[in-house]
C-alpha cells in the first residue's frame, strides 16, 4: 500500500511537468496549427537560466521570475525571427523551423552554460514530508502548486481577458478575427511566448531535483508531446489529464513491471489510444477548441 | 536582353575570380603550415576522438583541453625525436554513428598513427571496423570493461575498469560488515557493465544482491526502484552509473527517509556530482584513483609528483581542478606518446602498438600502467582508494 502511494506520487510529480510541456504544445497548435518542437528546449532553457541568474546573486524567486521573463522572451524573438516570415503561415514549414530552431537553442545553450550540470537550490529547504508511509518531497509540492497555478492562470486569462479572447478567437477563425480587428500575427507571437513561459516554469521546478542540463529539452519535448497527443491536442484540459495520465503510467510501469519499458509502454499506450480514439483520450470531437 | 546577359555574366566572372582567388590563398596558407611544420619533421599525426557535444560533452570538454595543453607541452620539450607531434582532434557528439565517421576521416584522410578515445564505451567500439582494417593502435578514454575483456591486440583503456573498482568496492563493503545490499544500475554502458560485474563477484566476496534495479540513461525519478530497495531487507545501496542521474539517485534516497549507507561507482568523482546531490552526498562513498587527493600516494612520490604537477597546471590553465577524465585523457596521450619516443626509426604503426603493449611501470595520472598481451587496461587494484564525500569535499575513507 506504501509502496503504491509512493509510486502514485512519483508519477504525479513527473505528470505535472509533462502536463506543462504539453501545454505549451498546445497553446502554439491552436495559434498556428503546427507543432512546436522547440518546446523542449523552452523546458531546458528555464532551467538553465534559472541558474544563471541565481548565479548572478539574485534571490531565487527574483532569478525565478526573471528566467521565466527571458524564456518568454527567446520564445517570442524565436518566432518573430524565424515563424513570422513563413508565407502564409504553413504548419509543415513552421514544424521544419522549429526543429531547427530546437537544434539552434540547445548549442548556444552549450556554448554559453558549458556543457556540464549544473545545480539550482530547492525552493523550500528541509527534510521531505511523510504522508500515510510515504515521502512526498516539498520540492514536488511545489511542482504541483505551479502547475495548479498555471492552469488556473491560463484558464483565467482566455475567460476573463480581451487578449485571452482575442487568443481564442484566432485560433478557431483566424481570418473572422482579423476582420473584427484583432492582430492575429501578434496572438501568434503571444502563443510562443505563452508556450516558452510554460516550459520555463516546468524547468525551473523540476532542476533542483534532477539539475538543469543543456541537453534535457530533446527527451521532455518528446514526453510533452506524447502527453498533449495522448490528451488530445487542442484543449488546455486535456493536455492536463494527458500529461498527468503518462506520468502515472510511467511510474506504475516502473514499479510493478520494469523500469526499463516504462518509455516503451507510455508511447504503446499512446499507439492504442492514437488507433481507436485519434483526438485523443480527452479531446472532444478532435475540433480545436481553446 | 543584350545588356542583361553581359552583367550576368560579369557577375559569374567575377565570382569565379573570388572563387580562384579564395583556392589560391587556401592553397598557399596550406603550403605554408607544412613549411613551418618541415623545420622539426614530418609531424607525428596522432587522432583523437572525444565527446564536445551531446550527452557527455561533460566529459569530453577537459579532455580536448588536457590533449592540447599537453600537446603544446611535448613540442615545446622537442616532441617526439625531434618530431613535432600533431592531435587532430574530432567531436563524435556522443553519437556512434559520427564517432565511425570520425575514425575514418583520422584514417584515411589525415593518416593518423594511432587514434586516442573515443569518450564513451560505444563510441569507443562503434569504429572497431575501421581501426582494425587499418592496424592502428587505439587507445580508449571510456570505462566499459567491453573494451579490455576479452583483449583485442590493438586497443588500450586508460580508465579504471569495472573487473578492478567492482571487487575492490565489494571487499570494503564487506569489511564493513554488510551482507545484503539494493543495487541500481543505468541501461547504458557503463551501468549495464557494473550490473554484470557485480552479479559476478558479489558471491566470491560473499555479497548478495538483495534487490537489483535498473533505470534508463536521461530519467529524472528514481523514486520507484529505490522504494523497492527500501522495502528489501539491504543493508547498504549500490548505484553504478555515471551522468547526472547519481545525483537524483541520492537525493530520491534521502527524501525517501532510506537511512542505509549509499556506495557509487568511480563514475561519480565529479564535481558535479557534490554540487548536484547537495547535502544529500554527505556520507556517500566511492572508489577511484589515488588522483582526487594526491596525498593518498604518499607527498615525495614519483606519484604524487606527477599528479600534483599536473593538477596544478591545468587549474592554472583552466581556472578549475581537472576531472577524472582529464586525467584519462593525460594518460592516453602520454602512453602513445612515450610509445612512439621509445621506437628507434620509422614509427609505423605497428610498432607503435607493440610499443604500447610493452608499456611497464609507467607512472600516470590514473595510476601506474603495465601492459601485456593479457591485459590492456594495466592498472591494479593498488591504484585505487575509498573516498568519502565530508562536507561537501573528497576525503579519504577510513
Amino acid at each position: 500500500m506504501d509502496e503504491l502511494l509512493q509510486f502514485l506520487i512519483a508519477g504525479l510529480k513527473n505528470g505535472s511537468i509533462y502536463a506543462l510541456v504539453a501545454l505549451g504544445f498546445t497553446i502554439v497548435f491552436a495559434a498556428t496549427g503546427a507543432i512546436n518542437f522547440a518546446q523542449g528546449e523552452f523546458f531546458m532553457l528555464g532551467g538553465m537560466l534559472g541558474v544563471f541568474f541565481a548565479g548572478l546573486g539574485l534571490p531565487l524567486p527574483m532569478a525565478a521570475v526573471a528566467a521565466i521573463a527571458a524564456t518568454a522572451a527567446i520564445g517570442a524573438v524565436f518566432e518573430l525571427l524565424a515563424v513570422r516570415p513563413i508565407k502564409g503561415g504553413d504548419p509543415l514549414r513552421i514544424i521544419m523551423v522549429t526543429i531547427g530552431g530546437s537544434v539552434l537553442l540547445r548549442q548556444m545553450a552549450l556554448h554559453l552554460f558549458g556543457p556540464d550540470e549544473l545545480p539550482l537550490d530547492p525552493f523550500t529547504e528541509g527534510p521531505s514530508l511523510k504522508l500515510l508511509g510515504a515521502a512526498v518531497e516539498r520540492q514536488t509540492l511545489w511542482i504541483w502548486a505551479l502547475t495548479g497555478l498555471a492552469v488556473v492562470a491560463l484558464a483565467l486569462l482566455y475567460r476573463r481577458t480581451t487578449f485571452g479572447r482575442a487568443m481564442r478567437a484566432t485560433s478557431i477563425q483566424r481570418d473572422a478575427a482579423r476582420l473584427v480587428g484583432v492582430n492575429a500575427r501578434a496572438m501568434v507571437t503571444a502563443s510562443f511566448a505563452l508556450a516558452a513561459a510554460l516550459g520555463a516554469v516546468a524547468g525551473l521546478a523540476v532542476a533542483p531535483l534532477t539539475q538543469a542540463s543543456f541537453h534535457v529539452g530533446a527527451g521532455m519535448g518528446v514526453k510533452g508531446f506524447a502527453a498533449a497527443i495522448l490528451g488530445g491536442l487542442g484543449s488546455p484540459v486535456a493536455a492536463v489529464g494527458g500529461g498527468l495520465l503518462l506520468g502515472l503510467l510511467e511510474s506504475l510501469t516502473a514499479g510493478y513491471i520494469d523500469p526499463l519499458y516504462k518509455d516503451a509502454v507510455a508511447l504503446v499506450v499512446l499507439l492504442v489510444v492514437l488507433f481507436v480514439r485519434p483526438q485523443g483520450l480527452f479531446g472532444g470531437s478532435g475540433r480545436v477548441k481553446m | 536582353m543584350r545588356g542583361r546577359t553581359l552583367k550576368l555574366s560579369m557577375a559569374v566572372l567575377t565570382a569565379a575570380l573570388a572563387v580562384s582567388l579564395a583556392v589560391s590563398l587556401a592553397v598557399m596558407t596550406a603550403a605554408c603550415g607544412e613549411e613551418e611544420a618541415a623545420e622539426g619533421g614530418e609531424p607525428l599525426k596522432i587522432g583523437a576522438i572525444v565527446s564536445l557535444t551531446g550527452t557527455y560533452a561533460g566529459l569530453g570538454e577537459p579532455e580536448k583541453n588536457v590533449i592540447e595543453m599537453e600537446v603544446a607541452r611535448i613540442n615545446e620539450d622537442g616532441g617526439v625525436n625531434g618530431r613535432p607531434v600533431e592531435v587532430i582532434i574530432e567531436d563524435d557528439a556522443t553519437d556512434e554513428a559520427k564517432a565511425v565517421a570520425a575514425a575514418s576521416k583520422l584514417i584515411e584522410q589525415d593518416g593518423v598513427v594511432a587514434i586516442i578515445g573515443a569518450t564513451g564505451t560505444g563510441q569507443t567500439m562503434a569504429p572497431r571496423g575501421d581501426v582494425q582494417r587499418a592496424g592502428i593502435p587505439q587507445v580508449s578514454m571510456a570505462g566499459g570493461t567491453v573494451i579490455t575483456s576479452p583483449v583485442d591486440p590493438l586497443v588500450f583503456a586508460t580508465p579504471w575498469s569495472n573487473l578492478i573498482v567492482v571487487p575492490f568496492t565489494l571487499e570494503h563493503i564487506k569489511a564493513q560488515g554488510i551482507t545484503k545490499i539494493g543495487l541500481i544500475t543505468d541501461s547504458g554502458g557503463f551501468g549495464k557493465d557494473g550490473q554484470a560485474v557485480i552479479a559476478a563477484v558479489a558471491p566470491e566476496v560473499g555479497v548478495e544482491v538483495v534487490s537489483d534495479q535498473t533505470f534508463n540513461p536521461g530519467d529524472t525519478d528514481m523514486t520507484a526502484q529505490l522504494t523497492k530497495i527500501k522495502n528489501s531487507d539491504a543493508e547498504a545501496v549500490v548505484f553504478w552509473t555515471a551522468g547526472a542521474e547519481a545525483a537524483i539517485i541520492v537525493k530520491n534516497a534521502v527524501d525517501l527517509g532510506i537511512d542505509l549507507p549509499l556506495f557509487g561507482s568511480h563514475g561519480i568523482a565529479r564535481r558535479e556530482f557534490i554540487d548536484g546531490a547537495g547535502a544529500a552526498a554527505e556520507g556517500v562513498k566511492f572508489a577511484a584513483g589515488k588522483v582526487l587527493i594526491p596525498e593518498a600516494y604518499g607527498e615525495g612520490t614519483e606519484a604524487y609528483t606527477v599528479a600534483t604537477d599536473f593538477i596544478d597546471r591545468y587549474t592554472a590553465a583552466y581556472g578549475q581542478a581537472p576531472s577524472t577524465f582529464a586525467g584519462h585523457a593525460y594518460d592516453a596521450l602520454y602512453l602513445v606518446v612515450e610509445a612512439a619516443r621509445r621506437i628507434d626509426g620509422e614509427i609505423t604503426p605497428e610498432a607503435l602498438r607493440d610499443e604500447i603493449e610493452a608499456t611497464s611501470g609507467w607512472v600516470g595520472i590514473g595510476g601506474t600502467f603495465t601492459f601485456s598481451p593479457d591485459d590492456h587496461n594495466g592498472m591494479t587494484v593498488g591504484d585505487l582508494t575509498m573516498y568519502e564525500i565530508a562536507g561537501s569535499e573528497w576525503t579519504l575513507a577510513e
